[in-house]
């Protein structure tokens, strides 16, 4: 059954355009993660699912009701935000109650929800201490209780571990997997951090100045970005890109040719290219080989740094002519990544390539057009 | 000497600091005080020699009927200035919208702000004005005479308070004002999602976030009103027939004006006798939470 639609919601504050066209249908029992840069709309349109803000237009169905001019209390979700928002008078007990019993229930229910909710989260003994007694990761439980106790059709998360130190976010990570395992409600979820996206995700929806780019599973997503945006935001470090012409086509085949001579052609491409169109190509830097000797397209560069991460090295990659765009290090350098530990010097010269099926083709609109990776099933 | 001064900075820095302060307060509230409480002890005009007399100023006040006025009328202003907080805070929130045009809406209800107490005594004194007051123009437009609350002993206080009410709403609708101003929005939005809304969503989510502001605003009107003497002084200078008199007002009276040094000074104390345990009272109320907070 589906849990959560929405149907093109448009938001606008004043004369900024902050979601546009948004559609999104969300099943039971999913638990969705809406991910992007800062700025890019995915705290609103929690909001406005939340009911927090309203929508310019459009429609929303919870659960099959309309609920696009409901408050946020009638529409049976709860919402869990970044600086907890515990109510700092009450007690957790108090807390975790409070949405029932402003929705008038017996004292009994209330007493058992919050205990059962309490169970559940490992918060018996905080039950009858105040918020400020209580730990950074305490808190976030409290505040997961106090969703719970309501029993809601859907669960919000408005980035929830951010507040928290390293650790402590793997951890509730795990957690909050379990929980949704648990109760099998719909959770929707938003973070800046495509680690929790990519692990916490049935499906990940990435949004960009308030729009939808894409909405996928995590590995389709990671392996068959539908555009260059995509293709950047998930992955780190994040996808090296080369700008290219498309020099020769034939049917389904395109040869692309990039700064300082070098080319590759890209076969069984999703859509024809066209001669002299102006094309990204990407690459990432797990799939980048120190050796290129081989390779469908190979260069010769000079190590500018070297990091080691204990079980990987990350070398970047001066390759003179042949830059890159929109890196990470905003630089013109390439970044590779090799899943061992292997020393390299300092401007020491490397040949390093890559094989067309593993690159990724984007036209000058960032359309991806190079054809489809598999992807494993889980 | 740098050296000195390097070692002992950590308390000498702060208690250079403190010094002015504490010296003023010293001479100016704690000096003055104990020696308000030692004249009350005597019979004096002021200028010639004090004579001790006990306890007589007490036993002559405890039994002065204009002592009793006074007490009385200070109750008045207590429990109508009581109005103050609640009524700044509706306004605050009635004025805490995002709708265009309500800065200057807030800018006007801060007038009252600006004005000296005298100036709005002396407005209200023209306001109650029998003949050619506001209130009498708008009893006029009814076909009504206006009554002459100055001159009416059962009105005069109520009438005077009013007025000093005037400003003290503005002063907590500034406080609540700048208290909504830091309300938390994600604790709004929570309350919204937990299905709080109107009164409850007042009571349990907003109202605890203004504790603070509350108490400051509750504090300073409580001080208002037992202080309260200059828009009495203004107003009716305590008439008719002593009818609108305050403590502190007799005691200026006394004092000033009868040249009953020894006497005022009694009022005083016991003026200061009821402040203070106002205070402690409220000092401990305002510490406790920061204490279990700290």
């Amino acid at each position: 059954m589906t849990s959560v639609e929405i149907h093109d919601v448009q938001k606008h504050y004043g004369g900024f355009h902050a979601l546009k066209d948004i559609n999104l249908s969300i099943e039971e029992g999913e638990f969705v993660v809406m991910v992007g840069p800062s700025g890019c709309g995915k705290s609103t349109l929690l909001k406005t699912i939340a009911g927090l803000e309203t929508v310019t237009s459009g429609k929303m169905r919870i659960s099959g009701r309309d609920v696009t001019r409901l408050e946020p209390g009638d529409r049976g979700i709860a919402m869990v935000f970044q600086s907890y928002a515990l109510y700092p008078h009450m007690t957790v007990r108090e807390n975790m109650g409070f949405g029932l019993r402003m929705a008038k229930r017996p004292k009994a229910e209330i007493d058992a929800a919050v205990t059962r909710a309490a169970n559940i989260l490992r918060l018996e003994e905080q039950l009858e201490k105040r918020p400020k007694q209580l730990s950074g990761g305490q808190r976030q439980r409290v505040a997961i209780g106090r969703a719970i106790t309501r029993s809601p059709d859907v669960f919000l998360f408005d980035e929830p571990l951010s507040n928290l130190d390293a650790a402590l976010r793997t951890q509730m990570r795990v957690e909050l997997s379990t929980l949704h395992a648990e109760l099998g409600a719909t959770m929707i979820y938003v973070t800046h951090d495509q680690v929790e996206a990519m692990t916490m995700a049935s499906r990940i929806v990435v949004l960009n100045r308030g729009r939808i780019e894409q909405v996928g599973a995590p590995l389709e997503l990671y392996n068959n970005p539908a555009n260059l945006f995509v293709a950047g935001f998930l992955g780190a470090p994040r996808m090296n890109f080369v700008a290219g012409k498309v020099v020769e086509t034939s049917g389904r085949s395109a040869r692309v040719a990039c700064a300082g001579g070098h080319g590759v052609t890209f076969d069984e491409l999703a859509e024809p290219a066209t001669r002299g169109d102006t094309v990204t190509i990407g690459i990432r830097p797990e799939k980048l080989r120190i050796d290129g000797a081989g390779s469908d397209f190979k260069f010769a560069g000079q190590v500018r740094l070297t990091e080691y991460l204990g079980r990987e090295t990350i070398v970047y990659v001066d390759a003179g002519d042949l830059v890159t765009t929109g890196s990470d290090s905003g630089t013109g350098v390439f970044t590779v990544q090799i899943g061992d530990i292997r020393p390299f010097q300092t401007a020491a010269s490397v040949s390093i390539g890559f094989d067309a099926r593993e690159a990724y083709l984007f036209t000058a609109e960032g359309r991806t057009i190079s054809s489809p990776k598999p992807v494993a099933s889980l | 000497m740098s050296g000195f001064w390097r070692s002992h900075r950590a308390w000498m820095a702060p208690t250079l600091f403190i010094l002015p302060g504490a010296l003023l307060f010293g001479i100016v509230i704690i000096m003055a005080s104990i020696q308000t409480i030692w004249v009350s002890f005597f019979d004096w005009d002021g200028v010639g020699a004090m004579q001790w007399v006990g306890l007589a100023n007490y036993a002559q006040l405890f039994d002065d009927p204009q002592f009793y006025v006074s007490l009385r009328n200070n109750l008045i202003w207590l429990g109508l200035f009581m109005l103050a907080p609640p009524l700044g805070l509706a306004l605050a929130l009635l004025l805490n919208q995002p709708i265009r045009g309500m800065r200057v809406m807030k800018s006007l209800f801060f007038v009252p702000l600006v004005l000296a107490s005298v100036t709005v005594g002396v407005v209200f004194t023209w306001v109650y004005d029998p003949s050619f007051g506001l209130l009498s123009l708008l009893f006029g437009y009814f076909g009504a005479t206006a009554p002459a609350l100055l001159s009416d002993e059962h009105f005069v206080t109520f009438a005077v308070v009013v007025a000093a009410l005037w400003p003290q709403v503005a002063f907590c609708l500034v406080l609540f004002l700048a208290g909504l101003n830091n309300l938390s929005e994600d604790l709004i939005g929570a309350g919204r999602v937990d299905g709080a809304r109107g009164w409850p969503m007042l009571w349990h989510v907003v109202l605890p976030q203004l504790r603070e502001v509350s108490f400051i605003a509750l504090a300073v009107t409580v001080i208002g009103a037992l202080r309260s003497f200059d828009m009495v002084a203004v107003m009716t200078s305590g008439g008719p027939f002593g009818s609108s008199t305050v403590l502190a007002y007799q005691m200026y009276e006394q004092s000033i004006f009868s040249y009953r040094f020894g006497y005022g000074a009694a009022i005083a104390t016991v003026l200061f006798v009821i402040m203070a345990a106002f205070i402690a009272w409220y000092l401990r109320t305002l510490l406790k939470p920061e204490r279990e907070s700290a």
